[in-house]
């Protein structure tokens, strides 16, 4: 791993790279030195160290093992007697081996995403989406598919405890009885009860019934992040507080999105994404795209999806919104608000979009982030009325009246001292409140304290003395909830109480003096009460279905007033100066840990944020202009994290400065990272992580930022300051930095009018539309100018085949009787890189999926990270103007970067490079084309690893299953033992690793074998055998809300997968190496508006694709008409290569460098 | 010349002998150990907490494997019978019979039977009888003569080379579907007649056992 190796990189004067030049980071972009030589080596320096044990160390202890090996290999090891304990009595519907699944439902906040759950005789193991409720398909999100995990946390709270000694359900019933008839007697005098706030109708008729019988009681929520818009703004627009906006965008032509990342932090979000792909497909080449507009102060999701994106503040999108209402409604009421408005280019965008937005009346829409001010909101709805948008692009629903206090007012009757018991269900107000209102200190003011929470937390250590409840996971308890679109959803238990948890309608229940407190007889009567459940087989039906058909919230017709919103606008005040001096900071919602309440959650901890790919870790998020003024971007060396010498580099990874940002007085010190995209003089602070008083899994990751966040301020603060701290820093655990593909080709751009004049424009990039055929005989160009029919009957032929093609390299002929590519099915996959959004769900339903550990911070900075999918993001600005070509170089870091997203996982390649290394055929392919690896042969070579172009193989460099949570398993004399409850959410259908084993995606071999044998079983004595299309998903394909992903027989010529690959824009990854990778790419579109002042002709990472192989004055426009000349004079000579430098070497770097 | 080995190279010969010797006899104890029937558990008959005959009720009273083994055309695994499964019939028919104690007590108090586990596969391996049984391997294929065993033994290696003995070749072992629980079945025509028919179900049936690595191990 030490050795260097010289892959005779090209000099900066004759560069080879074919593809566009997307940076990995900043480093890369700079050609930092220190980037370099890491490139150069395999794997990131350290990799081969141990912390706190060195190499010689490690030998003896090895030698010991094997020691111990020995002695017991003496000792005799035939195999250990086992038993078969049946049941003793048969259980219904349960047989052996075989998994059952229910319908559930995952609550957060007000919402909720129904599911199915997988048991394994009784014991949840993963959650797949209801395919039943339509609007979300059956896809989930990376939080549902991490919560079964939840569910086996070894740190969750396990006792009920009064005063800090263990009580037993009687005692802790009794409390709640005792409560009760005291409330009852005093009608709820000095009572107060703090909850989260939520769907369920359940919860709702106890709190109703609450009120009425206690009406002293004061009943009050908090969220710390909100999800869903702001009340006043409905309520001043449509004089209705009860309203709420539900987005259509599979109808919007379209879009424009003030700082709403309805990718993720919306509620509903899976249903946007979901629908908003559906207007971004592009299945034949006059397909209408919907083209995305994104004016948004941090770099999100949706942000990174937008052919437009304009970098602005929050606290100016006042301003903006009033601007473009002004240019869309031709009203003047709006100028005095878009005071204070400016940016590049102002009149130009803003009247570009107008018109744009106003020449889709009715299709298009206008979106706020739901913690933007009401008066933004409010402003929104105004547009959207003035676009046609209601009833179209976006419906207004009836919800439940919330009636319910805050916080602030929890806060201040604590402090009066008027609080005489507190009830505190779920939450952890303690850690996420407002800072300033010392929320923590004020429990202890209240006489008695009731919690209810599923981790001993800050909240439980606020009130040491109270009385603490364990409460119980959604997958053990009985309830109810709706989904972002109010369809009623049951949740069901999976699985008994592990640890005697209780939930917050069985507290209520018995603060109630109900007579059935159980979570089932409270969910049955609320649910049997509705009109149109016919009783107990309504509620049968109900909780077969997963949801309670046309349950939704009512579509109202609302009536806009304008005066409603111009009186809400008259309060407005100028927005706040935005500086250098004075920063804005944005409290994000964050992707994994949401508010903090999955913080204990190592699947969702080590999955890298979709943007930064920083795992286990938050970050101060700063610009790059930001960071030149802080100082910590030096001159000449382009940084991904600050610092200021390349000698701070350490391990390869981000060495972050340490800064401290201060708002109103507060102020915290956290991690530095750069962050183009960023808004110049924006600050984002990633809220949840920090946590004081938690597991172990959560314990140390990141700095809080809920200390510097005030009432004044929830989600956006002004006037903020950010000095470094000199001397300190820290490192972050950042993935994008390992496994470089070196700025090839690796996504292909297009916009859409170029697509439409030239659907198979991938296939005229990359290093094999200027070879030889390598994969049968027709070179990519000339496969591509071919009908659809044509294209999908030759794959499914060569997927059964060995085309040498024109390749020089010899390669053996496999065809024959039982020959490896005899198989009934022949699998492959094709990925829409046109519409994945980059939401990470793919990468934590595989880790649930097929039994992936977490490795841990210190493990994923030595880049040995055990994700299976791993998702790329690449930057690309267009200014490469790289200095081989005479081009001025990067002088600057850039600011607007276009964001390029890519999941990776094994392509599994028919000439798998892999399995011609693997001294012991521990990988090698089955007949049905799956590259498959042989645990129990595997010695750990990693030479596959090494020979893998890819990077997509995962190396166990510890037993990552017998770690304890805290630390690694070193070996027999080492710490180990996985806890049996972690144990207890894996896979029985997938083996388990050890240490020293390879392993990468199998393409959910295991689905793959149900699926088949299933088919054989009704097969019977017949030879129907081969699956029908569509009877199965794989993990990712399964989970993913934007179905990029499609999988199955690519024999089949009809099959979903063989018609995506059919399509124009398919490619192969690396293709030229002739290693027929079954995963395919489809490639990737912007739609973005001629008339816009950023218009780009070609994406930007195709302009620096186009400048590297075209340059010296080849426009884009000259880059085509000499394409089709290649295409003419192809196959005879390299004559026509010959006369543009780039193709002479590439012509000799094909041919002579072959050997 | 005598300068040229040291005196205790006088040794190395015996040395060399008695290495050699050893090695020997630590890969013959190894072959023996690990390359018998013996270490693939051929024989294995561990004594079960109920003494239950195979050999009477499949046997001699013609029960069907199914009746008990319930779910081994729908699952993976073949279940072995609940407590109440026996208790079907043992709540008539010898009903205080000491020998099955144990299941009554576990019929009454729903802990299970800790019956011996023979056939095992390992871990990594995962086998499906539902499959083997739909396409016509019968229970004796891989199980022995389990109707003449009134202690059940473990007949077959359970090897992988084993398997992939009739992976390679299922037409030697396949047969009507039907007959898969008729252990006494044989083809009326022998070696030969099972060759044929087993020839012409294979290809009609379109059977093709997987002889990959993904087939078994995932």
């Amino acid at each position: 791993m030490k050795r260097k190796f010289d892959h005779s990189a090209p000099a900066n004067s004759e560069s080879l790279a074919t593809g566009p030049r997307y940076w990995r980071s900043l480093d890369d972009l700079a050609s930092n030195p220190a980037v370099q030589a890491q490139l150069e080596r395999e794997f990131p320096e350290g990799a081969d160290n141990l912390n706190g044990v060195d190499r010689r160390k490690f030998f003896k202890l090895m030698a010991a093992s094997f020691a111990l090996g020995g002695v017991g290999l003496a000792a005799g090891c035939r195999r250990p007697e086992a038993h078969i304990l049946a049941y003793g009595k048969s259980v219904e519907n349960i047989i052996p081996g075989l998994p059952l699944y229910y319908a559930s439902a995952f609550p957060i906040r007000r919402n909720a995403i129904p599911v199915l759950a997988e048991t394994h005789q009784g014991r949840p193991t993963k959650l797949e989406g209801n395919p039943t409720f339509t609007p979300y398909g059956g896809a989930t999100n990376a939080l549902v598919q991490a919560s079964v995990l939840d569910l086996y946390d070894v740190d969750r709270a396990t006792t009920h405890t009064i005063k800090g000694s263990a009580a037993t359900a009687a005692q802790v019933n009794d409390v709640l009885a005792l409560l009760g008839a005291d409330a009852k007697a005093s009608k709820g005098e000095g009572l107060v009860f703090l909850s989260e706030t939520s769907g369920s109708p359940t919860r709702a008729r106890l709190v109703t019934k609450l009120k009425a019988t206690l009406p002293k009681a004061v009943w009050a929520e908090y969220e710390p992040v909100a999800d869903e818009a702001p009340v006043a703004a409905a309520e001043a627009a449509f004089g209705r507080a009860d309203l709420k906006p539900v987005y259509r965008f599979a109808k919007a032509k379209r879009i424009l999105s003030l700082d709403a990342d309805f990718f993720a932090a919306e509620a509903g979000a899976l249903a946007y994404a979901r629908d908003f792909a559906k207007g971004r497909k592009a299945l034949t080449k006059d397909a209408e795209l919907n083209r995305l507009y994104a004016i948004e102060s941090t770099f999100t999701l949706t942000g990174s999806m937008a052919d437009h994106r304009l970098r602005l503040a929050s606290s100016h999108l006042l301003s903006f919104a009033a601007a473009l209402a002004g240019r869309v409604t031709g009203l003047d009421v709006f100028s005095s608000l878009a005071q204070g408005l400016d940016f590049k280019d102002k009149d130009k965008w803003l009247a570009a979009a107008a018109a744009d937005l106003l020449a889709h009346k009715g299709e298009s829409v206008v979106i706020a982030g739901a913690h933007l001010p009401a008066e933004v909101h409010a402003i929104v709805y105004a547009l959207n009325v003035a676009l046609g948008a209601i009833g179209h692009t976006v419906d207004f629903v009836a919800v439940p009246a919330i009636s319910a206090s805050g916080i602030t007012e929890v806060a201040k009757l604590l402090a009066s001292g008027a609080v005489k018991t507190l009830v505190l269900l779920g939450g952890n107000p303690a850690y996420n409140a407002p800072a300033d209102l010392g929320f923590a200190a004020a429990i202890a003011k209240a006489g008695q304290v009731i919690r209810l929470g599923y981790h001993v937390d800050e909240t439980a250590a606020a009130s040491p003395a109270g009385v603490f409840l364990a409460a119980a996971h959604y997958l053990e308890s009985w309830g109810d909830a709706r989904t972002a679109d109010g369809t009623i959803v049951p949740i069901q238990p999976m699985i008994l109480p592990l640890f005697a948890g209780v939930t917050e309608l069985e507290v209520l229940a018995r603060i109630l003096g109900e007579d059935k407190p159980d979570g089932y007889s409270l969910v049955y009567e609320t649910i049997t009460s509705l009109p149109g459940v016919a009783g107990e087989k309504g509620f049968r039906q109900f909780l077969h279905d997963g949801l309670l058909a046309d349950s939704a919230y009512p579509k109202v017709s609302a009536n806009f007033s304008a005066r409603g919103v111009s009186k809400l606008l008259a309060a407005v005040a100028a927005p706040a100066v935005v500086s250098e001096e004075s920063l804005e900071v944005r409290f994000v919602f964050d992707s994994k840990v949401d508010d903090g309440r999955f913080a204990n959650n190592g699947w969702l901890q080590e999955c890298p944020e979709p943007i930064t790919k920083i795992a286990w870790d938050n970050s101060i998020l700063v610009s790059p202009r930001l960071a030149k003024k802080l100082g910590i971007e030096p001159g000449g060396s382009m940084i991904q994290v600050a610092r200021k010498e390349n000698a701070s580099y350490s391990q390869g990874k981000d060495k972050a400065f340490i800064g401290e940002l201060v708002v109103g007085g507060r102020k915290v010190r956290g991690p530095i990272h750069i962050q183009p995209g960023l808004s110049n003089w924006t600050v984002a602070v990633t809220l949840g992580y920090g946590r004081k008083v938690v597991g172990r899994v959560g314990h140390g990751v990141g700095f809080d930022g809920y200390a510097l966040r005030g009432t004044d301020g929830l989600n956006i603060a002004t006037g903020a300051k950010l000095t470094i701290v000199p001397g300190e820093f820290s490192l972050l655990a950042n993935t994008q930095e390992h496994w470089s593909m070196e700025g090839r080709d690796i996504v292909r751009e297009a916009n859409l009018e170029e697509f439409r004049a030239n659907p198979g424009f991938v296939t005229e990039m990359g290093m094999e539309a200027h070879a030889p055929a390598t994969y049968g005989d027709m070179n990519p160009e000339e496969f591509a100018k071919l009908s659809r029919e044509e294209r999908a009957k030759i794959t499914a032929e060569r997927a059964g085949n060995t085309p040498r093609g024109g390749s020089l390299m010899e390669t053996p002929d496999f065809s024959g009787p039982k020959a490896f590519l005899d198989g009934v099915h022949q699998w492959g996959m094709s990925i829409d890189l046109n519409t994945c959004i980059g939401c990470s769900a793919c990468v934590i339903a595989c880790q649930a999926e097929n039994n992936i550990p977490i490795v841990g911070k210190d493990q994923v900075l030595r880049g040995r990270e055990m994700h299976w999918i791993r998702l790329d993001r690449y930057y690309s600005d267009g200014k490469i103007e790289a200095g081989a070509f005479g081009g001025e170089g990067n002088a600057e870091l850039p600011e607007d970067p276009q964001v390029s997203l890519q999941p990776v996982a094994c392509m599994h390649c028919e000439l798998a490079p892999c399995e011609t290394v693997c001294p012991v055929n521990a990988t090698v392919h089955d007949q049905e084309g799956i590259n498959t690896m042989a645990y129990n042969r595997c010695i750990g070579t990693r030479y596959c690893a090494n020979n893998c172009p890819y990077k997509v193989r995962r190396f166990n460099f510890f037993d990552y299953n017998q770690r304890q949570l805290d630390s690694l398993y070193m070996g027999p004399l080492g710490k180990q033992g996985m806890p049996e409850l972690v144990k207890m959410v894996k896979n029985p259908d997938v083996t388990v690793r050890m240490r020293g084993v390879m392993e990468k995606c199998t393409y959910c071999v295991q689905r793959i074998q149900q699926a088949k044998i299933k088919q054989k079983v009704a097969a019977g004595a017949s030879a129907n055998v081969e699956i029908p299309d569509g009877s199965f998903k794989v993990a990712c394909q399964q989970v993913c809300p934007v179905e990029a992903i499609e999988f199955g027989n690519v024999k089949d010529v009809n099959s979903r997968v063989s018609q995506a690959k059919a399509r124009e824009q398919d490619y192969q990854l690396l293709g030229y190496l002739n290693i027929r990778p079954r995963t395919t790419f489809l490639g990737k579109l912007r739609n973005p508006n001629p008339e816009m002042p950023d218009y780009a002709s070609q994406p930007l990472s195709r302009q620096e694709y186009e400048k590297k192989n075209h340059p010296a004055g080849m426009e884009h426009g000259g880059h085509e008409a000499s394409h089709s000349e290649h295409g003419q004079s192809h196959a005879p000579a390299d004559e026509a290569h010959g006369e543009s430098k780039p193709h002479a070497t590439l012509g000799k770097l094909f041919f002579g460098g072959n050997s | 010349m005598s300068n040229l080995f040291p005196k205790s190279a006088n040794k190395l010969p015996l040395q060399i002998l008695i290495f050699i010797g050893l090695t020997t006899g630590i890969v013959l104890a190894g072959v023996t150990y690990y390359a018998t029937p013996k270490y693939t558990r051929v024989g294995y008959a561990p004594t079960q907490p109920v003494p239950f005959s195979h050999a009477l009720h499949a046997g001699q009273l013609g029960m069907d494997c199914r009746y008990c083994h319930s779910n081994v055309e729908k699952s993976g695994h073949s279940n072995v019978p609940t407590a109440q499964t026996c208790m079907n019939c043992h709540n008539q028919i010898k009903t205080d019979s000491p020998l099955l104690a144990p299941v009554r007590e576990s019929y009454a108090s729903g802990n299970p039977v800790p019956w011996l586990r023979l056939h095992q596969a390992p871990d990594y391996v995962y086998f499906n009888h539902s499959v083997h049984v739909a396409r016509g391997v019968s229970c004796v294929s891989c199980h022995g003569q389990i109707n003449e065993m009134d202690v059940v033994h473990h007949a077959k290696p359970l090897s992988m080379g084993w398997c992939l003995e009739c992976h390679r070749d299922p037409a030697k072992f396949v047969r009507d579907p039907k007959l898969v629980t008729n252990l006494d079945w044989k083809h009326p025509g022998g070696d030969a007649g099972q060759l044929e028919q087993g020839k012409k179900f294979v290809h009609d049936w379109n059977i093709q056992p997987p002889q990959s690595c993904s087939g078994c191990h995932r």
